[in-house]
């Protein structure tokens, strides 16, 4: 019986090609981002104290940056500087699961 | 009673007639009946099933106080933001924020909720009507919750009378010793655009530590204080940041000269109170304002102490033959209306009435023929049924006294909401962001023209 590998091959080529960070559980991490309050500063499309969700993607994008980058700015409370000129420590996510802090930058980063 | 004249306002001569009504139902009702409807019954007439509703999360806030608030260790992140007057929803915009911070504060061991609340929910969802007509503005609340309409008693203890029963985050209570006790109540805080920051903060405005639970100040410190000597009061309640030299210290309180002016100017909240054993068995609501303390309003509420404060006994108790017996015990609290009400079933004290230990009278008598002035501008109407609490609050239009904020037809006002329910007072309640409601104009919740 001949085969139709065409479907197989299509599929390969796309789980070649979907970058790791797209796989991720949406509603968990929604779930975590305002657990830990980040949304009253985060906002999906429109900027908040902090830089919309959207925003942050597009840089990161841009600057071929990674969920690495994403969780170090999450875990480390650097300085953020602020609109006003002020700068303030950045809060820190309450987990140090990794899995836990990789879902939720593969969910902000899909922006 | 005729439900138009009823729907069409509360002239003096009609307020005297609905208050009689009201008196011989609860005569007839308190005769030993269990349960009966009457009481509480929506006389106004409007067909509510044609009123849009709002749904509304009120959420359990604990002690975020407004020392908290712009507290920078405490409310990380949004401290100084609080403090140069951002309104809470600018960073609170969630869809489920209230579900969300009700749930988390509740959780146990949370820094905003020291006391150990088993089984209390983060939140109470509640649905919101309005209408209004040439005379009044009429809001109706419905949500599920028990049926709390007692109050703490005082208790003969065979030589003297003792308070009984308290609210749940007393102590007593908490360590068992008292049983929870406290009247359900629904409140709605008003302003106009006068207050400064009540547009954006609301309610928080008002809440301080030195109040009752939240870090209470001492009688000492109280009487020690000039501006509260000057403003006569022993503790410290509910006031405005306008009220104080420095907004986060209740001991900066300005002068009575200052505090007048900032009156004069409609700087201060209005605070409409329906409570289900203070005011609503005589169909009133509450009526006050929040300025430099938590005040009533001019005139007579309708409700009085019932503590005769030469003897320390009470003034008065149940006519036996009306009420069934002169006293309530605690195996009666919660099974019958165990209200006590002057022209209904209330006869003076009689000391030699042969009272025994465990006899209880109501802390406070109710006194519908009293209710006079500004203090009684406002009528209420609530009935639980079936595990839900419908109150309807009657606000004429248009008052012209110096304590009101006057609602008028087209105008936008600035509210929010709390809800007391589960034996707790204080900051024990179900509070709301700010919301608007508009009289027959655009808002949160839009007051809808009566035909």
């Amino acid at each position: 019986m001949k085969r139709n590998v065409r479907p197989l091959v299509a599929l390969a080529a796309l789980c070649l090609s979907v970058p790791a960070f797209a796989q991720f559980d949406a509603d968990a991490a929604e779930n975590v981002f305002k657990e830990n309050d980040c949304h009253k500063c985060h906002h999906a499309t429109k900027a908040k104290k902090g830089p919309a969700l959207k925003k942050i993607a597009a840089k990161y994008k841009e600057k071929k940056l990674d969920e690495k980058e994403a969780i170090k700015h999450m875990t480390a409370g650097q300085k953020v500087k602020l609109d006003d000129g002020k700068e303030e420590d950045h809060k820190i996510i309450d987990t140090k699961d990794v899995k836990v802090q990789t879902n939720v930058a593969r969910w902000m980063l899909s922006h | 009673m005729d439900q138009c004249a009823l729907k069409q306002g509360f002239s003096s001569l009609k307020m005297k007639v609905l208050a009689a009504s009201v008196v011989a139902a609860l005569t007839a009702g308190l005769a030993g009946c269990v349960g009966t409807s009457t009481r509480g019954a929506d006389t106004t007439g409007i067909d509510w099933g044609k009123i849009p509703a709002t749904k509304l999360a009120l959420f359990y806030p604990g002690k975020s106080s407004y020392e908290w608030l712009r507290d920078p260790a405490a409310h990380k992140g949004a401290a100084s933001e609080t403090a140069r007057g951002d309104s809470c929803v600018s960073c609170h915009d969630d869809a489920k924020e209230e579900q969300r911070q009700g749930a988390k504060i509740l959780r146990g061991n949370h820094p905003l909720e020291p006391i150990a609340l088993p089984g209390k929910p983060g939140h109470v969802d509640i649905n919101v009507q309005a209408a209004y007509d040439d005379k009044n503005a009429y809001f109706r609340y419905q949500w599920k919750g028990a049926n709390n309409i007692e109050y703490p008693y005082y208790r003969f203890d065979g030589k003297e009378w003792k308070v009984y029963g308290g609210p749940r985050l007393d102590k007593p209570v908490q360590e068992g010793k008292q049983p929870a006790i406290y009247e359900t109540r629904l409140s709605m805080m008003v302003d106009d655009g006068k207050v400064p920051m009540f547009k954006e903060q609301g309610c928080w405005l008002t809440c301080h530590e030195g109040e009752r639970d939240l870090n209470p100040a001492t009688k000492e410190e109280v009487a020690a204080n000039a501006a509260m000597k000057a403003y006569k009061k022993s503790d410290v309640r509910k006031y405005l940041p306008a009220s104080r030299s420095n907004p986060a210290d209740w001991k900066t309180g300005k002068s009575t000269e200052e505090i007048a002016r900032i009156k004069a100017a409609g700087g201060f909240a209005d605070l409409i109170q329906w409570r289900g054993h203070r005011t609503n068995p005589v169909g009133g609501t509450d009526d006050g304002y929040v300025l430099e303390w938590r005040n009533f309003d001019d005139g007579k509420n309708h409700f009085a102490s019932n503590l005769d404060a030469a003897t320390k006994q009470p003034k008065f108790m149940f006519d036996a033959g009306k009420f069934g017996s002169k006293a309530v015990t605690a195996d009666q609290v919660g099974k019958k209306d165990n209200f006590l009400i002057k022209g209904a079933n209330a006869v003076p004290f009689d000391p030699n009435a042969g009272w025994k230990a465990g006899d209880m009278l109501p802390r406070y008598t109710l006194q519908p023929a009293d209710a006079s002035g500004s203090a009684a501008d406002n009528k209420g109407f609530g009935i639980w049924k079936d595990g839900m609490w419908t109150v309807v609050v009657v606000r004429p239009l248009n008052l012209a006294n110096p304590d009101d904020k006057a609602l008028k037809a087209g105008g936008v006002y600035s509210v929010g909401f709390a809800l007391h329910d589960d034996n707790i007072t204080t900051r024990g309640h179900y509070v709301s962001y700010v919301k608007t409601i508009g009289i027959g104009a655009k808002a949160d919740i839009v007051a809808v023209k009566l035909p």
